[in-house]
């Protein structure tokens, strides 16, 4: 009894494949790309507020650490929740074209059973779903994330002294990244 | 001794106007070197400085020099070295545009009739300056046309712009 539950509690491998494709989580390595891109992005605030806005790199060590800490762990989030959305989409718009050109490839292959095909094409298709979603969502997201930073920082914050500035529009870009990143259209 | 009184008479009358001579001077040549601000951004107002050296044909010491630039009259002080002058002129930045400025110098005696015509309201042009030059102005630098966050602001959201548009079409049905 225990062992057939065991069993029926076992996923299938296409099964699997279908919640990762819904799944909202992401694989370690598209994790770590997400954390490493995320971390170099907050970074490039470090420059404009030591080289422009005149802050001193060591004396202000430990502001830019917690800075760039809070602003990767956004940006972040923000590229997860935006990979999950355009995945899905993308999946759909890349879809014919990636059964079309997987059905070509085993047009010729006799052994593959009709089902092993149809596995093929839609891991095939999660997996150019994901890197497209997973690469859009970093460039879309650093190109909104550095372009609220040189607003906030330039504009909406030009009077106030340098270390609030580099707080205020640190926060203000990330938290508004990651809030932007919670819509679904 | 009537003779000697004429005789005296008649020195007088020939030497005079080589004194009163004395005291101007005869064609003059004139050297001069000028400067003038081309930076906007850290001046608040442009100046002319013109330094001259000035010889003439007979020997004149302290010579009372007067400068007459864009319709004002400013007084040329004496530098330290021998027959050198220094004239400094300022105004706001719109009202020295970038141009040719003329500057007439002028003696104690050139400057007296100027200020005398000045006052009648006549004849200002006929006096005659000892000297006039230019002063080439090439205009005040305001700076960039356009500030560089401006254009790293534009850049920035034309990126997302670009980014935002090929979002919209991904996610349209």
């Amino acid at each position: 009894m225990s062992s057939k539950s065991a069993k029926n509690k076992q996923l299938t491998k296409e099964e699997e494949l279908l919640l990762q494709d819904f799944s909202r989580n992401v694989s370690t390595k598209s994790s770590a790309l997400f954390y490493g891109n995320a971390l170099i992005v907050s970074a490039i605030p470090i420059w404009l507020f030591w080289r422009i806005h005149q802050m001193d790199l060591y004396q202000s060590g430990i502001l830019f650490a917690v800075g760039t800490i809070i602003s990767t762990y956004l940006v972040a989030l923000a590229y997860k929740n935006v990979k999950f959305v355009l995945k899905h989409k993308i999946a759909l718009k890349r879809e014919d074209a990636v059964s079309r050109e997987m059905t070509k490839k085993f047009a010729d292959d006799k052994k593959m059973t009709k089902k092993e095909k149809d596995e093929r094409i839609l891991w095939k298709k999660n997996e150019v779903a994901d890197y497209e979603a997973t690469t859009f969502s970093i460039f879309y997201n650093n190109a909104l994330y550095l372009a609220l930073l040189i607003v906030c920082s330039f504009y909406v914050l030009r009077s106030v002294g340098p270390t609030f500035n580099y707080l205020a529009s640190v926060g203000l870009a990330a938290g508004l990244l990651a809030l932007f990143s919670t819509s679904t259209k | 001794m009537a003779t000697t009184s004429t005789m005296l008479a008649s020195l007088v009358v020939v030497l005079l106007p080589f004194a009163v001579l004395g005291s101007t001077c005869v064609s003059p040549d004139v050297k001069t070197e000028t400067y003038t601000t081309t930076d906007g951004m850290a001046s608040m107002d442009t100046v002319f400085v013109v330094e001259f050296s000035l010889k003439c044909k007979q020997r004149v010491e302290n010579l009372n020099l007067y400068a007459d630039i864009h319709g004002r009259t400013v007084p040329a002080s004496k530098t330290n070295k021998a027959d050198s002058y220094q004239i400094s002129f300022s105004e706001e930045h719109k009202n020295l545009p970038s141009g040719s400025y003329q500057v007439r110098l002028y003696d104690d005696e050139g400057y007296s009739a100027l200020k005398k015509a000045q006052r009648s309201g006549d004849g200002e042009s006929q006096i005659k300056p000892i000297h006039t030059f230019y002063i080439n102005h090439p205009g005040v630098w305001k700076g960039p046309l356009l500030q560089s966050e401006f254009v790293a602001s534009m850049v920035a959201i034309l990126v997302w712009y670009l980014a935002y548009t090929a979002k919209a079409k991904l996610q349209s049905n």
